[in-house]
């Protein structure tokens, strides 16, 4: 045993344990979330139950969401009457049933001792809807125009469904598109009225010329305002006739379908692409329900955007310091204590961050921006309100000790032989800087950017209140000039999670997407660490050392 | 006597006490150099002339190298060191308040004792110092780089690969990298710190033959712990001990009848 001991071997177990360990909470945590949320976009058996519940026959259509065993005790003790041949425990099941204009809860638990018959008829079809959920039923026919259409409805459908599709895509992006320019253009026009206005330069000339402009603008507005009416009547004229749990035959408006499918005739290849193409709708949907259906793609535009700001704000000012850290302050007690300093900055709790940057970024800079540029915006807040450049800054001071430490950490392994070449030739401090040292130290820096990024993405408390949203109406980018908007507020995904986990209306239907959406926040932070680490890789072979 | 075969050297034994201004590259008059309380070099006084080699010999610790960085003022990266007296390069005092030290050492440019290319390839070391001087032109720097490589004598080894990184060449190829970088500015003055301690005989006597050559265009000045071959590159000797300066005169005296007894008793190996 002693022996054992000696040979160095309890070591490598110990190490190779630790690092095993890691391994597998991290696998562990990833395969979780992954499963519970990927599992979200499998198109799942629609079942129809037959039951018996205090004493009433009841017909169920729906999803088999989660089930639990109850001691029967209990369910006895609530006063349901159940047979004597029960065991010890029972039991029941959750059904999302969907249909949430027509039934009082969209999610029913049921006992197994009511169940009289579960069958899995082929016909029956889930709709997704742009409001209201999910719908579940049997497809009956399509009206068109007030006229009920004679062929097959299954084959019709697909045809009709893209039809009503592209004609709201195409007022979507009217409506968005130019009607949104449209209105930009009108409240720039009124920005400039009032800061004439304010300067005293409110003539009837300029008023003449603003009344034209205006006239213009309205008319065009008219123009794409009827043509966006004719779209959504033109969407407007399918209906589609679909009988539902209840036995009633139920109208729906085909321009409220998105979708419509019979997961119970599916084979396993259609149902795997079917997964593939809800997982992509995840990513490239905008979300809809309170953030508790549809897509996540404005929060991924938003954590990404940020981020990406927020590098480009915290690189040079790091680096910037840590230059000047490493190379130009004397070794006395001030640059200890602005080193000391530095580094506690590192341990502020981040929501002190939060509001650090809400009372100094958005009110003190914030106001006094819009006091200066634009009072005529008042007292609607432009730059004196969250937005995400105010996040951005915020997440870079909270991550600018890393930035500090770890490219004083690069700067330190430079050997001095490089650095006295480069002065023997007549190169200045700053030059030999600029041209040798920083080239020579990209690597750490990248380093600092890494861990950086990976700690901004995630910080979702001190973005709750300098500028991530629940819904934002725009994307801080669009074709409006100046096209990039960092004033606007924006969406994250970890606010989101945060969102759908614990503030939506319905968290039976959200708790599938917030591991969904946490999965993706993973994915998109390794995403953005493989980039930063093959760039820092690609830096590390072209500047490698003599003595590496 | 010591087995040295005198200089290579053909040219006549110069005067050093009583050297033209025109012949003479450096002045060093009264210095001493000290770190922080420390002193190490005492009242050094030498004229170097133009167009030759000087060499500066001693044993470890006598200053030679100290005195070596003066000249390019490269010990004022050194904090704590202290300067009194002067150095004239072409009768101007280099530590002048007003010098421009940048400037200083693109006329002063010195090479180290193990070679220190840069990080980039073989043309963009060459090329450095052009650059800072803000010359970009392509046909420019080719020729500099064709020119520099050829007087380094490294020209013939690297010519088809001179966008490769200079780390891949071996140790006596990068000194000598190092040297045509250094030459590709055109300096006044080269100083060479212990150029070959780090390399091979074989590059050792590549490089010593350079430096003959680099005597056509340049005053050379080099530190070398190595007698012989201080015997037979240099024109002149500088005996340095204990931050003195013992004995300076032609390398053929020196080697041959040393007036000072301590320099003899190195030179005969009792010491050093």
């Amino acid at each position: 045993m002693k022996k054992w001991f000696k040979s160095g071997s309890p070591w490598i177990w110990m190490t190779g344990g630790a690092v095993s360990l890691s391994l597998v909470a991290v696998i562990g945590l990833l395969m979780l979330i992954g499963w519970r949320g990927l599992v979200y976009f499998w198109p799942h058996t629609i079942y129809e139950w037959h039951i018996t519940e205090n004493g009433k026959q009841e017909v169920v259509i729906g999803e088999l969401y989660d089930d639990e065993l109850v001691p029967s005790a209990r369910v006895r003790a609530m006063g349901v009457e159940l047979p004597a041949n029960v065991g010890e425990v029972l039991t029941r099941y959750l059904v999302k049933t969907g249909n949430r204009e027509f039934v009082s809860l969209d999610f029913r638990w049921m006992l197994e001792t009511d169940i009289q018959q579960r069958i899995e008829p082929k016909d029956l079809a889930v709709l997704e809807r742009s409001t209201n959920g999910n719908f579940y039923g049997y497809v009956q026919r399509l009206v068109v125009d007030g006229k009920p259409l004679a062929d097959d409805v299954h084959k019709a459908l697909p045809e009709h469904l893209q039809r009503v599709r592209q004609i709201n895509k195409e007022a979507d992006d009217l409506q968005k598109g130019d009607i949104g320019a449209i209105n930009y253009q009108l409240e720039k026009l009124r920005m400039k009225e009032r800061k004439l206005q304010l300067n005293n330069e409110w003539n009837d000339a300029a008023k003449k010329e603003f009344a034209d402009q205006r006239a213009a603008l309205d008319k065009e507005y008219q123009v794409l305002e009827k043509h966006l009416f004719a779209l959504r009547d033109q969407a407007s004229h399918d209906t589609l006739i679909v009988k539902d749990m209840r036995g009633v035959e139920v109208s729906i408006p085909l321009t409220q379908v998105l979708d419509v499918n019979w997961p119970n005739q599916m084979g396993l290849v259609q149902k795997i692409g079917h997964w593939f193409h809800q997982i992509g709708k995840f990513v490239s949907d905008e979300p809809r329900e309170a953030n508790t259906e549809g897509g996540v793609f404005p929060a991924i535009f938003g954590t990404v955007f940020m981020v990406l700001l927020m590098t480009v704000i915290v690189t040079p000012l790091g680096v910037v310091a840590a230059v000047y850290l490493h190379e130009y302050a004397g070794k006395n007690m001030m640059t200890k204590l602005i080193r000391i300093a530095v580094i506690n900055l590192a341990g502020v709790p981040s929501i002190v961050y939060g509001v650090f940057g809400l009372g100094f970024f958005v009110y003190m800079v914030g106001g006094s921006l819009d006091q200066i540029f634009y009072p005529e915006s008042l007292p609607n807040p432009v730059f004196g309100s969250p937005g995400v450049l105010w996040s951005a800054l915020t997440l870079a001071i909270l991550t600018l000790p890393v930035v500090i430490v770890s490219t004083e950490e690069g700067l330190s392994r430079i050997p001095s032989a490089v650095r006295h070449g480069s002065l023997a030739l007549g190169a200045t401090k700053a030059e030999t800087l600029w041209r040798i040292i920083l080239p020579m130290a990209s690597p750490a820096i990248m380093t600092g950017l890494i861990l950086a990024i990976a700690r901004a993405a995630g910080e979702v408390a001190p973005l709750m209140l300098v500028g991530a949203v629940k819904l934002a109406p725009t994307l801080p980018m669009d074709g409006n000039f100046p096209y990039v908007h960092v004033e606007r507020k924006f969406m994250h995904l970890g606010f989101h999670i945060f969102d759908v986990g614990f503030q939506s209306p319905n968290v039976e239907a959200a708790r599938p997407l917030v591991y969904a959406t946490s999965f993706l926040l993973v994915t998109v932070i390794v995403g953005l660490n493989l980039t930063a680490i093959s760039i820092r890789n690609h830096l590390r072979e072209k500047y490698r050392a003599l003595d590496n | 006597m010591i087995n040295v075969t005198p200089t290579l050297s053909t040219s006549e034994a110069v005067d050093l006490v009583n050297l033209s201004a025109e012949k003479t590259a450096l002045e060093v008059k009264g210095l001493d150099l000290f770190y922080g309380n420390k002193q190490a070099l005492f009242n050094v006084g030498m004229k170097i002339p133009k167009g030759q080699v000087t060499a500066f010999i001693g044993p470890s610790g006598c200053g030679k190298s100290t005195l070596l960085r003066c000249i390019n003022r490269m010990n004022d990266l050194v904090e704590i060191c202290r300067i009194e007296g002067e150095i004239l390069l072409h009768g101007q005092n280099i530590y002048d308040k007003r010098v421009d030290v940048a400037a200083l050492r693109r006329r002063v440019g010195m090479v180290f004792q193990r070679p220190n290319p840069f990080p980039k390839s073989i043309y963009e070391n060459v090329v450095y110092g052009l650059r800072l001087q803000g010359i970009n032109d392509r046909r420019q720097l080719d020729e500099a780089v064709e020119r520099s490589l050829r007087g380094a004598a490294l020209w013939e080894e690297v010519k088809d690969r001179l966008n490769e990184n200079a780390f891949g060449l071996s140790g006596g190829q990068q000194q000598r990298l190092v040297i045509a970088r250094a030459i590709a500015i055109e300096p006044e003055v080269l100083l060479l710190d212990e150029p070959t301690s780090a390399l091979d005989p074989i590059s050792t006597l590549t490089i010593e033959e350079l430096i003959n050559e680099l005597k056509n265009k340049y005053t050379v000045v080099i530190v070398t712990h190595n007698m012989q071959q201080a015997a037979r590159v240099s024109d002149q000797t500088a005996f340095m001990y204990m931050g003195e300066l013992i004995e300076y005169s032609d390398t053929n005296t020196i080697f041959t009848k040393p007036k000072m007894k301590k320099t003899e008793d190195y030179i005969t190996g009792r010491y050093g």
